[in-house]
């Protein structure tokens, strides 16, 4: 491979995508610091201790405050790069050692999710384009109205109350594995295969009227595997191209679904840190969330490019 | 059958939005009153949804809880409308480079996650209606901007209005004879969904505990307020959880013109 294209396809996307990147995290990092509350002393009223000018001087000295904006960015930088996230100003502990051990729990719970709505959603969407206004596409549909016009706590807290409550199936707040894992990523999980099979249908369905399908069914293949067939790499495509509303939900989703259902994950911490205004750790939060939503941006992007070439050459392929 | 379900929707909207309006002068009961020796009556015909932990009366709560919610749509659907339309029409007639960027920006914007914005707003603003409205805007003024931009590009294109510009008429007087009427489905069926959204995002940030006043009754914070009594007394929950679900689910199917997804 020539430099060139060892440019091209290695170093331009990594790098474009580190500065997408690096331009969210400095508007929310700008955001943070313009905002009024300085917050040394809010971190020295939460130690209840009484705030001297020199106690101030010091935390500032001690924390970078008295740097320019631009030299504090690069340190906070270097410090989430090198995974040394600063301390909390409640607890006043390492904010990498409040967050991993919760990480965990988001993370299997965002990517559970999604990944069962894509599966669940692509297959619902498959049997809807099979057989338009029959059981599959009325479930879609179904799952679509729901999907937009219900809110998700309120369909987490209505499964707890049946469950829980009249059924007696799960104890509340155990702790146990269903309502740890499996009911917060049926939660977030149902909320996107509305839009997915709505979108996978569409795919398939563009293609039934294709005359490559006429010549599949010609030749004897059945109506169900030559969809299948032909039209998989269409639907993938289509669902690429309108899946980024889908990247941000699983976001907000897990958060709803950790409160919901007593998860200790990332969104119990951040919600407290809301409260008391914890900058130090709604700072690499957010800095993550940028960076779900950039790589899983330009993941699709570069999948739908190698799905369909034509991309490249600015054909754009219609999509409903 | 459809039009016979349509018509029910809309019933049950104006009846839902009757109650509202008239929660803003009368309720069966002071929702601020307490009353520890009423705590936690059953439904009756004094208290039509019972009284909860602190004698409050359930009902007269609930009607009081929507006026958060009917506020934050009024502030979300002008502005988002407001700014959707300047935007759409700076991006259908403006000059190239305005043009290329809004679109770049409106593109961009859709992709950002309102829950996870609205919870940033909260913490860099004070938890509130302002953060929750700010991050509905944030994102909402875009699909009304790209929608409109796709009409208006159509639009360019009908005999009327080039006669009418032909005619001499101003760009801006044209406009407001001849584009805006013909905006009003587009409008309609995105207003629907964004006017749910804010009831959702609404009652989602008060739930968390972080809604603006606690001294003033919203459907998300009873919800959280009354957490503890999911199975005690379940009817104090679900009462403000149906509340939002329906009215999120009216606004959603009543306002969109083409439901049939």
């Amino acid at each position: 491979m020539n430099l060139f294209a060892a440019t091209r396809f290695a170093i331009l996307p990594v790098a474009s995508l580190g500065a997408s990147w690096i331009a969210v995290v400095a508007v929310s990092f700008l955001l943070i610091r313009l905002v009024p509350g300085d917050p040394v002393e809010i971190f020295i009223n939460h130690m209840n201790v009484r705030a001297t000018d020199e106690l101030i001087a010091a935390y500032r000295t001690e924390w970078g405050l008295d740097r320019s904006l631009f030299a504090q960015f690069a340190v906070w930088l270097q410090g989430f790069v090198t995974l040394d996230w600063g301390q909390s100003f409640v607890t006043g502990q390492a904010v990498t050692a409040e967050l991993f051990p919760r990480a965990g729990w988001s993370a299997a719970i965002g990517l559970a999710g999604f990944a069962s709505a894509i599966l669940v959603g692509s297959g619902i969407g498959f049997l809807a384009a099979l057989q338009p206004g029959g059981l599959a596409d009325r479930l879609s549909r179904l799952f679509a109205i729901g999907g937009q016009a219900l809110p998700a706590f309120a369909v987490g807290l209505i499964v707890l109350w049946i469950l829980a409550a009249e059924l007696q199936w799960i104890r509340p707040f155990s702790g146990g594995v269903v309502e740890r894992l499996l009911l917060p990523i049926a939660l977030v999980a149902f909320f996107s295969i509305g839009s997915i099979s709505r979108l996978v249908r569409a795919g398939f369905i563009e293609v039934r009227s294709a005359s490559y399908m006429r010549t599949a069914l010609a030749k004897g293949l059945g109506r169900g595997k030559a969809l299948w067939r032909h039209g998989r790499r269409h639907a993938a495509i289509v669902l690429l191209a309108g899946i980024a509303p889908d990247l941000a939900w699983i976001i907000g989703g897990t958060a709803v679904a950790e409160i919901v259902f007593g998860v200790p994950g990332l969104s119990e911490r951040i919600v407290a840190a809301v409260a008391e205004r914890d900058y130090p750790v709604l700072q690499p939060y957010i800095a993550l969330i940028a960076l779900w939503l950039v790589l899983g941006l330009r993941l699709t992007a570069a999948l739908r490019r190698s799905l369909d070439p034509r991309l490249d050459l600015g054909v754009e392929v219609g999509h409903g | 059958m459809a039009d016979v379900g349509t018509l029910t929707l809309r019933i049950f909207m104006l009846v839902v939005l009757l109650i509202i309006a008239i929660g803003f002068f009368w309720q069966p009961h002071d929702p601020h009153a307490v009353d520890v020796s009423q705590s936690l009556q059953a439904p009756s015909l004094a208290h039509w949804l019972g009284t909860d932990h602190l004698g409050r009366d359930l009902a007269s709560r609930l009607i009081v809880g929507a006026q958060s919610s009917v506020l934050a749509i009024a502030i979300v659907l002008v502005s988002s409308i407001g700014i959707g339309i300047l935007a759409g029409a700076a991006i259908a007639i403006g000059p190239g480079s305005i043009s290329v960027i809004l679109r770049w920006l409106a593109e961009t914007v859709l992709t950002i996650p309102t829950f996870v914005l609205a919870l940033v707003l909260a913490a860099l603003f004070g938890a509130g209606l302002m953060a929750i409205a700010a991050a509905l805007i944030v994102v909402t003024w875009a699909p009304y901007a790209l929608s409109l931009a796709a009409l208006f590009d159509r639009l360019r294109a009908e005999q009327y209005w080039q006669a009418s510009l032909a005619m001499g008429s101003g760009l801006p007087g044209a406009f407001h004879r001849h584009m805006l009427p013909n905006t009003l489905p587009v409008l309609g069926a995105l207003a629907g969904a964004d006017a749910g959204r804010a009831v959702i995002l609404v009652a989602s940030l008060g739930f968390l505990g972080l809604s603006a006043d606690t001294g003033h009754p919203e459907w998300g914070a009873m919800i959280h307020e009354y957490r503890m009594f999911l199975f005690s007394e379940p009817r104090l929950i679900l009462a403000p959880v149906f509340a939002t679900t329906v009215l999120a689910f009216l606004l959603n199917r009543v306002l969109d013109r083409n439901a049939d997804v």
